[in-house]
């Protein structure tokens, strides 16, 4: 169970997918201009992550070949995204971020570490934990600074990109 | 020509639209990764983009999206294998973000607004080369931050880097930011445009 633990806590923070390892910055950008669409973002990325990594675990149980192995992770994560994109009511096209980039990265590091089955799952639990605070974190940062006086050249992305850095920054910390 | 232009400039994937921003700050630790990333991109987007713009009246506007995802997989499983027969230390190094090509934001905006094959093709010509210009700069200053160095050529002889963060990924995020910022002073445009 530590172990599980260990997993889930570098997956939301260690290991954080957008503020540690750069994935995802499209939705920290476009989807962080108020908290209940950064909620609805992150939640849906949450469970197709989720979803995703049982994907991967059915994938290895039906012994597809290796060479198969990124477009299986394309496919699952595709399909993953389109289901809790219905569950959830959240119309995003293909263009727009349906297929983040943390969602098919995550997917691809689980592969390319051989994480599957139930400790996959765990892992990518946290890793989509760490998405949706980091997203909900920002939302509620630039609500707060939307009366800041930020300079006309700082204001939106230079300004979420600069502060999600400095949070990353933070949590860099938590590594050493 | 106007459209080279504008693609490597006034409509900067990166520093005007805000397309790409993954690669560009998790890979651009160094700039021959950024010109590594960049061009595959860029070669990647005009075949995909020439294709796209042939099949354009095959193909119903609503299963665009995917014949689009469809081409790019195809494409940079090829050039996987490529890069992979030339130096396979450059895959190592590009790691998942070589097939992460395929959920490029600025890849699929660009394909998306494909026309006739010549437009189409001249105006991500200027996108791609604007998408290389800029994972090069920001892959030179983050390298030189780092280690001191740009392309493997050490400018500093200094034990001590001048900003070792530069190479993490919240270092790249911090450059970017103010090199957007700065971007938008040059061009007297406004940060939110970009949202």
């Amino acid at each position: 169970m530590t172990n599980g633990l260990d997993v889930l806590r570098s997956g939301l923070l260690t290991e954080n997918l957008i503020l540690l390892q750069g994935l995802g910055v499209y939705a920290l950008t476009r989807y962080t201009a108020s908290i209940a669409q950064a909620w609805k973002v992150g939640s849906t990325m949450l469970g197709a992550m989720i979803t995703g990594a049982l994907g991967l675990w059915i994938v290895e149980l039906l012994a597809i070949p290796e060479y198969l192995g990124f477009i299986s992770c394309l496919a699952v994560a595709a399909f993953a995204a389109w289901l809790w994109q219905r569950l959830i009511g959240l119309e995003v096209s293909l263009s727009d971020g349906l297929l983040d980039t943390a969602l098919l990265g995550l997917l691809l590091m689980l592969t390319r570490d051989h994480i599957t089955g139930y400790m996959g799952m765990v892992y990518a639990a946290g890793a989509g934990l760490g998405y949706l605070a980091v997203l909900l974190v920002i939302a509620y940062l630039r609500n707060q600074l939307e009366l800041a006086p930020v300079p006309k050249a700082f204001k939106g992305v230079p300004l979420v990109l600069i502060t999600a850095g400095l949070l990353g920054m933070v949590l860099l910390g938590f590594k050493l | 020509m106007s459209k080279l232009i504008d693609g490597v400039f006034r409509q900067n994937p990166v520093f005007r639209l805000a397309l790409g921003l993954a690669p560009a700050i998790a890979i651009t630790t160094t700039a021959m990764n950024g010109l590594v990333l960049g061009l595959t991109t860029a070669i990647i987007l005009v075949v995909a983009a020439l294709i796209s713009a042939m099949l354009t009246d095959a193909v119903p506007k609503t299963a665009r999206p995917v014949v689009h995802l469809g081409v790019v997989a195809v494409l940079t499983l090829g050039a996987h294998r490529i890069l992979l027969g030339i130096d396979p230390q450059i895959v190592a190094d590009l790691g998942i973000f070589l097939p992460l090509i395929v959920v490029n934001g600025f890849v699929l905006h660009s394909l998306e607004r494909t026309n006739a094959p010549v437009e189409a093709v001249l105006d991500v010509v200027g996108k791609g080369l604007g998408f290389v210009g800029a994972l090069v700069l920001v892959g030179a200053i983050r390298e030189f931050l780092a280690y001191g160095s740009i392309f493997g050529a050490a400018l500093l002889d200094t034990r001590l880097p001048l900003f070792a963060l530069a190479a993490s990924v919240p270092g790249g995020m911090v450059i970017l930011g103010l090199l957007l910022a700065l971007y938008n002073v040059v061009t007297g445009q406004g940060g939110e445009l970009n949202d």
